[in-house]
């Protein structure tokens, strides 16, 4: 019994020990992948949803006249994909975020909309580039989990695709007052993917550790119909093809560059 | 200080409940084991190699279940398996032209059969649908078809008594998800393999059909085999048939927008025709014997007409007529359409 009561002792002694481990053994591996541990930083991208060159204010179901074609219209809807984000410095080095997809949606009374790109490596970024819409491999190789979820209703069952982008709303304008462009398109000649590199000009995005600089970005909600397009021709979109294509080209051009918060 | 290091029964003991505290999801509450899907040697290499779902019993089991539920309707009335039942070889068993989705609403297009499904390139008759992961979104969200739609499957399954736990089975978690329902039916889907055909047992054993098949054979391999090719009778390119018969259903160029695709509609595969009436995209064809007349008499005239196809038919006298049915009926698999669901 002696010997037992000193091996019990020792036992108690261990026992912090082996539930530290029991605890920590069943746990999830909570290395991120990149191999940055404690060093990486998170950037935000900010979009800030304006109307026209000169940004004015810009809202979901707001009454807005269109500077070039003076037609009214109100948005009822605006979501599209942000995708396949980099960071480029100014040597022309590049980071690429791994799963890169994301759905931007402009709703309630909010015209600014956040992205949160984590385990971003330190350094001094000059550029950031990123994709409006999907690319081509996702279109074609099958169920696709997170924002690419057909779920996310940003796709097209009965000709595989997603949607890249919707803009829907009303227009007394449009033949039926009522506008609704679904733009996608992976294959040519009606290839509707576009991609933009937006640079910081002079500033740099200083990332170090556990950081959380931010991208602040103007989105121009009129381009849409930039070249003077008229909702009175172009009211209704929901498949590839040429006016896909047109808009896609219109869209990409929203996106400027505003200011960095280091 | 020796008692620490001495292996005590209790250490032992702690040691094994250390293991076993890891080890219990996979061992007591995941029962899931790898399921072979058959690769026929005489089929070409498949298309679906399911390289990021890999099939188990209970992702089988889970695709099954979802196929027949008729929890996936907007009426809760009908399921997939409504219209698409083994004993007419996942054909609708009904031989409506069109089958009757949710609410008792009529489909656009005859519902066809499922076999072979990993070897097809792309799905539905107008071939929209490039993956055989996607296919079920489209039924799913058909407002004449199942109509509940993929986002609200989603919810109502994750909010149901038994799926989390069959997710959690088949993709070791409880948390639905589009993906994961379409994985599923991947699985199910994938593994309707149909090759105990006696066209199989020629081409993988060499043993002859019956003797009027065999001349059909000659008469279809002539007439016919330039399109249904191969061991699925397919090569799974779009084709005006010219046997339209009044459907104004443009076909393929509802997807490319393309006029030299109106009117064409993927070439079906052949296997389990038999047990598949009626027959064409709007089922405008009532039996086999049918087919056979209208490729022989009733051929139509069309700028898209398959220039293989002889406007006015192919004028078949009786007994090839005769021999080229007695051909068809060695494409059925009997034991594909006895299984039992």
């Amino acid at each position: 019994m002696k010997r037992f009561n000193s091996n019990f002792k020792g036992w108690l002694f261990m026992l912090p020990a082996i539930l530290i481990f029991s605890l920590t053994a069943c746990s999830d591996d909570d290395d991120n992948g990149n191999g940055n541990g404690d060093a990486a930083a998170s950037v935000t991208i900010k979009f800030d949803h304006g109307w026209g060159p000169n940004h004015l204010p810009f809202a979901i179901n707001t009454a807005l006249m269109h500077p070039a074609t003076q037609e009214e219209i109100t948005f009822t809807k605006l979501r599209y994909y942000v995708t396949n984000i980099e960071l480029h410095k100014a040597d022309g080095t590049v980071w690429k975020e791994d799963e890169s997809y994301r759905i931007v949606t402009v709703e309630g009374n909010s015209s600014v909309q956040e992205l949160t790109v984590p385990n971003v490596p330190p350094g001094e970024y000059s550029a950031v580039k990123f994709m409006i819409g999907v690319d081509e491999d996702r279109n074609t190789s099958g169920a696709q989990e997170g924002a690419l979820s057909p779920a996310e209703n940003m796709f097209w069952d009965w000709s595989t695709g997603y949607i890249f982008f919707k803009a829907e709303g009303m227009s007394p304008a449009a033949p039926n007052g009522q506008f609704m462009y679904h733009i996608g398109g992976f294959e040519d000649p009606h290839n509707a993917i576009r991609t933009t590199t937006i640079a910081f000009g002079e500033q740099r995005l200083n990332v170090v550790a556990a950081s959380n600089p931010s991208i602040h970005l103007k989105v121009n909600s009129a381009r849409f119909w930039h070249g003077g397009i008229s909702l009175a021709d172009v009211f209704s979109i929901h498949m590839p093809g040429p006016n896909a294509t047109t808009i896609a080209d219109n869209w990409i051009g929203a996106f400027r560059f505003d200011h960095l918060h280091n | 200080m020796k008692g620490y290091i001495k292996p005590s029964p209790v250490i032992i003991l702690l040691g094994m409940l250390l293991l076993f505290a890891c080890a219990r999801d996979a061992k007591e509450e995941n029962t899931n084991v790898p399921l072979y899907i058959r690769q026929p040697a005489h089929f070409p290499k498949p298309v679906y190699t399911f390289d990021n779902n890999p099939p188990t019993r209970s992702g089988f089991e889970l695709g099954k279940r979802l196929f027949f539920d008729p929890i996936l309707s907007l009426d809760q009335q009908v399921s997939c398996g409504t219209c698409h039942a083994a004993s007419a070889a996942f054909a609708d068993p009904r031989s409506t032209a069109v089958s009757k989705g949710v609410f008792g609403r009529s489909g656009l297009r005859n519902t066809p059969a499922l076999a072979n499904l990993i070897w097809y390139p792309h799905f539905n008759q107008d071939g929209g649908i490039n993956h055989i992961e996607v296919q079920p979104v489209a039924p799913i969200n058909d407002s004449l078809e199942l109509g509940v739609g993929i986002a609200n499957a989603v919810r109502i399954l994750q909010n149901h008594p038994e799926y989390p736990g069959l997710f959690e089975r088949a993709f070791d978690s409880d948390s639905v998800t589009a993906a994961r329902i379409l994985w599923a039916f991947a699985q199910f889907m994938g593994a309707l393999v149909s090759d105990n055909a006696p066209i199989d047992a020629f081409h993988r054993d060499n043993k002859p059909l019956p003797e009027k098949a065999m001349r059909g054979k000659v008469i279809f391999d002539e007439s016919c085999a330039g399109c249904h090719s191969g061991v699925l009778q397919t090569d799974f390119s779009f084709k005006n048939n010219g046997l339209n018969m009044g459907s104004n259903d443009i076909g393929r160029a509802e997807v490319t927008g393309n006029i030299q695709d109106e009117g064409r509609f993927r070439v079906p595969s052949l296997r389990n025709v038999e047990y598949t009436a009626p027959y064409m995209h709007h089922g405008q064809l009532n039996t086999l014997n049918d087919v056979i007349e209208a490729y022989s008499t009733s051929i139509a005239a069309h700028p898209n007409l398959d220039p293989n196809l002889p406007v006015g038919g192919f004028d078949f006298s009786s007994q090839q007529k005769e021999d080229l049915y007695q051909f068809l009926l060695q494409l059925s698999d009997q034991t594909f359409v006895n299984q039992s669901f």
